[in-house]
């Protein structure tokens, strides 16, 4: 992988694997990535803690970003997918915005610099939860063959395009949805960090060699522009992650007419 | 006589060749799509909060979640190009 | 109720899920012998493991795919948002959105309160403007009942005093007429005492005629010197 430049690009399984720290080999083996999920845990519980401990009726400062999140997730996501009857999955969606958020906030704070859903663990999982918890709440609200119906006949289709198109909804309620969750939050931010590491080893390599000076400044601006991009996919990945299972579980409570 | 070429080089690093161009034709093609799609999305949207601009909370919404579906395709893409192997 | 049940059941599953590879390990660590150099790298290290497993040199080059989740970080990932999510919606949250609905209610009493005092002071307002009309309407009630009542005791007043004149003219009058009649009876006889005083002085002094004439005369001329009574 050496390039005539010198310049040496790591293999992508040196830049998200990362060595066990402890109990090396075993099921529990923690390393970096469950390092992060660990301090995006305790992030969000100290800046809960914070803003519910020195409540004041006039918030500011921590209580006020909290009641704003709070408030952004009710007001932003649930009314306006699910309505007031999805007000009970608060928690569960706060708690996936926050978690997945802090986890890929770590992609730009620097000594980690590794966002942990380019690891396909969380997403997996979060997306295995998400797509019991519609089903079931389909279920429970449209009983079992209502629900299949709902999700795999869209209404108004000609009959002859039925079996096709049932085939074709099926498919993607059923599969696709939750790979395509998964998919899309590993995705772009596993894409998002080999961006900044081939600007970082770019720039890297072009320090080292003195013409480079001149056009030293290229990349590593672009490092710089990248990494506030970054910090905007890691928001927004965290959202659409979030408004996507409220969409979701609003099209299992509330069925399209 | 790029047959040639071919057959003279070592089978395993043809493989890796072809394998690395494979990659770049995939998530390439798979871009195509999804990069017509977000320009479409995106610029209806502005259209949309052009004219009305009170609604442009919701529509600014709309517009993200069709960004991601739309992007989830080149996403497959990327995906599937680190599954070539 | 349902979603507790749900999360509860996914916590157990994933309990599971760390169990069965827990036993698993336990009981391949068993046979299996210390590696002996300790200092080999991470990659290294993983390759010896594959060419124990069977594989070949050649796999050592191929890192595994980074698209598949490894085990630990799913099970740590698993437990690290069930335990977010159970302190979350426990003990984090509620705090939070205690003090949102407190200041909610708050707001909202201020301003029930405010809507309150407002509609109060209209209805005060409204009292007050009332007595006034109904002060200004008195006041005008009352000077037209004065009004009225100054003009009926002018008309009475009037009237009683033109009755009054009329009587006293009409007494006047009668008196007038009494008076009158009285002096015409009074000179009718006087008249006739006169006229005989007159003829008892003609009888007593029958003389001759220059005498009689001029008794006659003098007696005439004492009539107009007022001797009449």
């Amino acid at each position: 992988m050496t390039a005539p430049l010198g310049l040496e690009f790591p293999p992508i399984s040196h830049l998200i694997r990362w060595p066990d720290l402890l109990f090396e080999d075993t099921p529990y083996a923690i390393n970096k990535t469950t390092i992060i999920y660990f301090l995006a845990v305790l992030i969000t519980l100290t800046f809960f803690f914070v803003a519910g401990r020195r409540a004041q009726l006039v918030p500011r400062g921590v209580q006020n970003m909290a009641e704003s999140s709070v408030e952004f997730v009710r007001e932003g996501i649930i009314m306006q997918t699910i309505g007031p009857d999805g007000l009970r999955y608060l928690p569960f969606l706060l708690t996936m915005f926050f978690f997945i958020f802090f986890i890929n906030i770590f992609e730009i704070i620097p000594l980690f610099q590794f966002p942990g859903n380019a690891r396909m663990a969380v997403p997996f999982i979060l997306a295995i939860l998400v797509w019991f918890i519609y089903n079931i709440v389909g279920i429970a609200k449209q009983g079992p063959l209502g629900y299949l119906k709902s999700s795999t006949i869209p209404p108004g289709v000609p009959k002859p395009m039925l079996p096709l198109i049932a085939l074709i909804e099926f498919v993607s309620t059923f599969l696709v949805r939750p790979f395509s969750l998964a998919v899309r939050l590993f995705a772009n931010m596993l894409a998002g960090h080999l961006i900044l590491v081939t600007f970082a080893v770019l720039s890297a390599a072009l320090w080292g060699k003195n013409i480079s000076l001149v056009i030293l400044p290229f990349p590593f601006l672009l490092l710089i522009a990248l990494t506030g991009f970054e910090l905007l996919v890691a928001f927004l990945q965290a959202f659409i992650f979030t408004i996507l299972t409220a969409v979701y579980i609003g099209l299992s409570m509330h069925p399209e007419h | 006589m790029l047959l040639r070429f071919l057959a003279e080089q070592d089978p395993g690093e043809l493989v890796d060749g072809l394998t690395a161009l494979g990659r770049g034709v995939v998530y390439g093609g798979a871009a195509i799509g999804p990069g017509i799609g977000i320009g479409l999305v995106v610029g209806n949207a502005i259209t949309a909060m052009a004219r009305q601009p009170e609604a442009a909370g919701m529509v600014r919404t709309t517009m993200f979640l069709g960004i991601a579906f739309t992007e989830a395709l080149a996403l497959f893409g990327f995906v599937l190009a680190f599954i070539l192997s | 109720m349902r979603m507790r049940t749900l999360f509860a059941s996914f916590g157990l599953g994933l309990l599971v899920a760390i169990a069965a590879p827990g036993v698993a390990g336990a009981g391949e660590s068993g046979g299996e012998e210390p590696t002996e150099e300790p200092d080999i790298d991470h990659a290294s290290e993983e390759c010896i493991h594959l060419l124990e497993d069977g594989g070949e040199i050649d796999d050592c080059q191929e890192a595994p795919s980074p698209i598949l989740p490894e085990a630990n970080e799913i099970i740590w990932g698993g437990i690290a948002f069930l335990i977010l999510l159970g302190i979350l919606w426990k003990y984090a949250l509620p705090g939070v959105q205690n003090m949102m609905k407190q200041r909610e209610d708050r707001i909202r009493g201020d301003l029930e309160r405010a809507e309150q005092a407002k509609t109060e002071g209209e209805g005060v307002l409204a009292e007050y403007q009332r007595q006034l009309a109904d002060a200004r309407n008195e006041a005008g009630r009352i000077i037209e009942e004065a009004r009225q009542s100054a003009d009926q005791l002018k008309r009475d007043l009037t009237a009683r005093a033109e009755a009054e004149a009329a009587q006293i003219r009409e007494r006047a009058s009668q008196d007038v007429q009494l008076a009158t009649e009285r002096a015409t009876t009074d000179l009718q006889s006087r008249m006739a005492e006169l006229s005989i005083e007159l003829a008892e002085k003609v009888v007593e002094r029958s003389l001759d005629r220059d005498t009689q004439l001029a008794l006659i005369e003098s007696y005439i001329s004492d009539l107009g010197n007022g001797r009449r009574g």
